[in-house]
């Protein structure tokens, strides 16, 4: 079920909040699961089974690591992280590591050594492996010192609002609100507010520009002119962060609503002045993810710049291939590890300083490494490179003409994409959300959003094949 | 447990977006549950509020997959025989082999060899036809039947046959014979606006409609981006030839009989208009494997039941039904996944072949032949690759 469907705005939604609110406080954890399991289940009937699997599992395991910490807590946390990423590497890589081992291994037999297993990806794995990982490794730290209930460890992992697509939450952000919580009409307003806005940006914005970026590259990678590219580029940029950022933001509010307080996912990533400042902006909660579980165990850059390098390199290949299963990922991973080295080298502050040249620098550069991202054919990928820096293997087909066509039908658009990437908006929001204005306001983005749903059909969350 | 006014007056204050809110959902609630009685008591024409996008958000039961948020489950495999897409010289040695192979299948043979004697037939007296009418030919457009798949759809079912382009005896013809052409279709046709590469005039958009192409409203002309009513286009411009290409929005609207008296009326309107022109009816290009999903109405075996349908208007002599799906298609009738990003528009690159198939069917008049030197031939392409029909 998405968010940004009829059935979870009109029907799950207030049935739930309905539910949710009418019981007393110490049976809300189970509607809770509950809820987040029909929610689950409404788009996975089979994949559910998974995650209570992976509930059932990880829940004896954090069991364990608390109370056996001494004689059993190491084996059990390595045995459970291996339950997860193996779990993840069989449903979200195994035919990506099959189809380049069978490769590799072609010269020496003939057929196919390892065989595919075609699995559908579990909706939300990648999110809620990460999260599970995060507290099994907490528990072990200490970090989680009390005995975490049932309920409450698996309406952690299965809270609906953040789910299927982050953010990544740590047990100890929500641990206080699991036990008790009250919740206030003012803040399920304005959770509901957050949520119309987020709603808004994902269906007004997000899925508007992305029709700009499908006829180009329906038009096909190899055939634009360098405009036509860059004007793809900027527009696959706006697509994706109002995409996630508009999903993150109604996670938010949803969780605002149960009562909950879900960290903050986005901090006006474009507006920054270097890579490294664009990841601590962008996604954060997946960047903590890798820095605290990752990156600090391996030594982080405590260890020398060889050190750090490697350290950098494993991380951010993992984080490409988070991201997918397909060498496009790998590679947009490896070219953030070397504009990260780079930077780590002095040059990250010295942009950061000169305000203009570090702002120019992000504009391009990261459009680009979103055509990585989003071109997973490698051909496809190089003609669209090269069509960008002006490399044609014939004449461009779509050229000047379409720039002006699109420039016509995407003009106010691009606007509007630029403004709500600044901190402008959400700064005039903070300042006057109690004003009326501000009300009608989001009642109009909200019918509108909804008007955009039931009318087109095309409305799918970039973040779901992750 | 009484409810305290004082609070919930308060609270209702304190929450004017939630109470707008609550108000909205209510409003929609209500209205649907008084909708849907009226649907199943009568007394109010429902259809009309059907498509409000306001009421449908609580009665359209099932909604189309991508807005349900559903993946697609797994890729339906349709297969639409496509039966003319090796068109030319190895037609000939085709089919023996073809029967060869029917052989086996017993059950077949027996139709397809009629068919085929039929086909053999019919070939020999159409040539005999165009031999003795040299004045002005007769094309026939010839359909090929096979086994439809069984469908559970309010908007199609499977046609069960296949309209091939129709048999005629078509002048190559060179780019200047498009000065005086006119497009009208879809986003398909834009395509072919933006990247063929033809002097003509395009009157298309996205999401063009048979039901839609004469509104007052208009369509976009792609000269000047502007929109322009064709009720006037059409009477004040004289076209020579007119193509005409739609289909694919209506799949999802109102079945093929439906779209099929709409299209005619659009089709007779227009001839109403321009009784000179030759108009070419377009087949409606098939969609790849990923797009091609037989759990909703957005498939191959629908667009095929619309193209037989508009074939059937085709007259051989001022109107001609044209099918390009074998210029894109593979065996199963799927669109080449290497020509295409989205699964149903061709890469720019592509439209030149398009082009290329469009200059070799080209209809010229005899009496209005200036130039003795063009090249009449007739593409062999409507032999059926019949092992796909099974």
């Amino acid at each position: 079920m998405l968010f940004s469907s009829v059935e979870f705005l009109f029907r799950f939604l207030p049935v739930f909040m309905l539910l949710y609110l009418a019981v007393p406080g110490k049976y809300r954890n189970l509607v809770l699961l509950s809820g987040s399991l029909l929610f689950y289940g409404a788009g996975e009937p089979y994949y559910v089974l998974l995650l209570v699997l992976s509930i059932l599992v990880n829940y004896g395991a954090g069991r364990l690591i608390i109370d056996k910490k001494e004689t059993y807590g190491k084996i059990t946390l390595i045995l459970s992280i291996c339950y997860n990423f193996g779990v993840l590497f069989v449903f979200k890589y195994w035919d990506f590591a099959a189809q380049n081992l069978n490769r590799l291994l072609g010269g020496i037999s003939s057929g196919e050594m390892i065989p595919f297993l075609s699995l559908a990806l579990p909706l939300g794995i990648s999110f809620y492996t990460f999260q599970i990982v995060s507290y099994l490794i907490d528990c072990y730290n200490g970090r989680i010192g009390e005995k975490v209930s049932f309920t409450a460890f698996a309406s952690y992992v299965t809270m609906f609002p953040q789910l299927i697509a982050g953010p990544i939450v740590k047990y100890e952000e929500v641990a206080e609100r699991m036990k008790e919580r009250k919740i206030h009409p003012k803040a399920v307003e304005s959770g509901l507010k957050l949520f119309s806005i987020g709603l808004g940006y994902k269906v007004l914005l997000a899925n508007q520009i992305g029709t700009l970026w499908n006829s180009i590259m329906t038009a096909g990678a190899g055939n634009l002119s360098v405009a036509v590219a860059w004007l793809g580029a900027f527009a696959y940029s706006f697509q994706i962060y109002f995409d996630f950022w508009g999903y993150s933001l109604m996670a938010k509010g949803l969780g605002r609503m149960l009562g909950f307080r879900i960290p903050k996912n986005f901090d006006d990533p474009y507006m920054s002045r270097s890579v490294s400042e664009f990841w601590r902006r962008w996604h954060i909660t997946l960047g903590r993810w890798f820095k605290e579980y990752l990156y600090i165990p391996l030594g982080g850059n405590r260890k020398g710049y060889v050190r750090t390098a490697f350290n950098l390199l494993v991380v951010w290949t993992l984080t490409g291939l988070w991201h997918g299963a397909d060498f496009n990922f790998a590679l947009w991973g490896l070219l953030f590890f070397v504009l990260l080295s780079i930077e780590k080298k002095g040059f990250g502050k010295w942009l950061e300083q000169k305000k203009v040249i570090g702002h120019i620098y992000v504009i391009v550069l990261i459009p680009v490494t979103w055509v990585i991202f989003a071109i997973s054919d490698m051909h496809q990928l190089g003609m669209y490179l090269q069509n960008m820096i002006g490399i044609h293997a014939s004449n461009a087909l779509a050229g000047s003409e379409q720039v002006f066509r699109y420039i016509k039908q995407y003009g106010v658009l691009f606007i509007l994409c630029v403004l709500f990437a600044t901190p402008y908006p959400m700064k005039q929001y903070q300042k006057y959300k109690y004003k009326w204005y501000t009300v009608v306001i989001i009642v109009a983005i909200f019918w509108f959003s909804v008007y955009e749903i039931m009318s087109g059909s095309n409305n799918p969350f970039l973040y779901f094949r992750f | 447990m009484s409810i305290d006014k004082k609070r919930l007056k308060k609270n209702l204050q304190n929450c004017p977006y939630l109470t707008a809110i609550s108000i909205i959902w209510l409003f929609l609630t209500i209205g649907g549950v008084i909708l849907l009685w009226y649907r199943d008591y009568g007394g109010l024409e429902w259809r009309s509020l059907w498509s409000s996008p306001v009421f449908a958000v609580i009665m359209e039961k099932e909604m189309h997959g991508s807005v349900t948020g559903l993946p697609p489950t797994e890729p339906a495999m349709v297969k639409i025989p496509d039966t003319d897409r090796d068109n030319g010289v190895q037609e000939e040695n085709k089919i023996p082999a073809v029967m060869e192979t029917l052989e086996k299948d017993s059950e077949h043979a027996e139709q397809m060899r009629s068919f085929l004697a039929q086909k053999e037939q019919e070939e020999k007296e159409m040539a005999k036809i165009v031999e003795e009418e040299a004045e002005e030919p007769v094309g026939q457009t010839v359909f090929v039947d096979y086994d439809p798949v069984e469908t559970d759809s309010i908007y199609y079912e499977d046609a069960g046959k296949l309209a091939l382009t129709t048999d005629y005896a078509y002048t190559k013809v060179k780019e200047e014979y498009f000065t005086d052409a006119v497009f009208l279709g879809d986003s398909r046709t834009m395509g072919i606006a933006d990247y063929a590469g033809l002097d003509a005039d395009f009157y298309c958009e996205n999401g063009m409609t048979v039901y839609k192409l004469l509104d007052e409203k208009g369509v976009t002309y792609q000269k000047t981006g502007e929109k322009a009513d064709l009720n006037q286009v059409m009477q004040q411009k004289h076209y020579g030839k007119i193509y005409l290409m739609l289909g694919m929005n209506e799949l999802g609207y109102g079945n093929t009989e439906y779209f099929l008296e709409h299209y005619q009326a659009v089709l007779e309107q227009i001839r109403q208009w321009q009784p000179q022109a030759i108009i070419f009816l377009m087949a409606n290009l098939h969609v790849n494997r990923e797009k091609n999903n037989l759990n909703t109405e957005f498939n191959n075996i629908n667009i095929n039941a619309k193209n037989a349908a508009i074939a059937t208007l085709a007259n051989g002599t001022d109107t001609f039904y044209l099918d390009s799906n074998p210029l894109f298609t593979d065996e199963e009738g799927l669109l080449k996944d290497d020509l295409t990003f989205d699964g149903v528009h061709l890469y720019a690159n592509n439209y030149a072949q398009w082009r290329d198939f469009l200059m070799e069917h080209g209809v010229v008049r005899k009496n209005n032949r200036s130039d003795e030197n063009v090249e009449t031939h007739r593409p062999a392409e409507y032999q059926a690759e019949i092992n796909q029909i099974k």
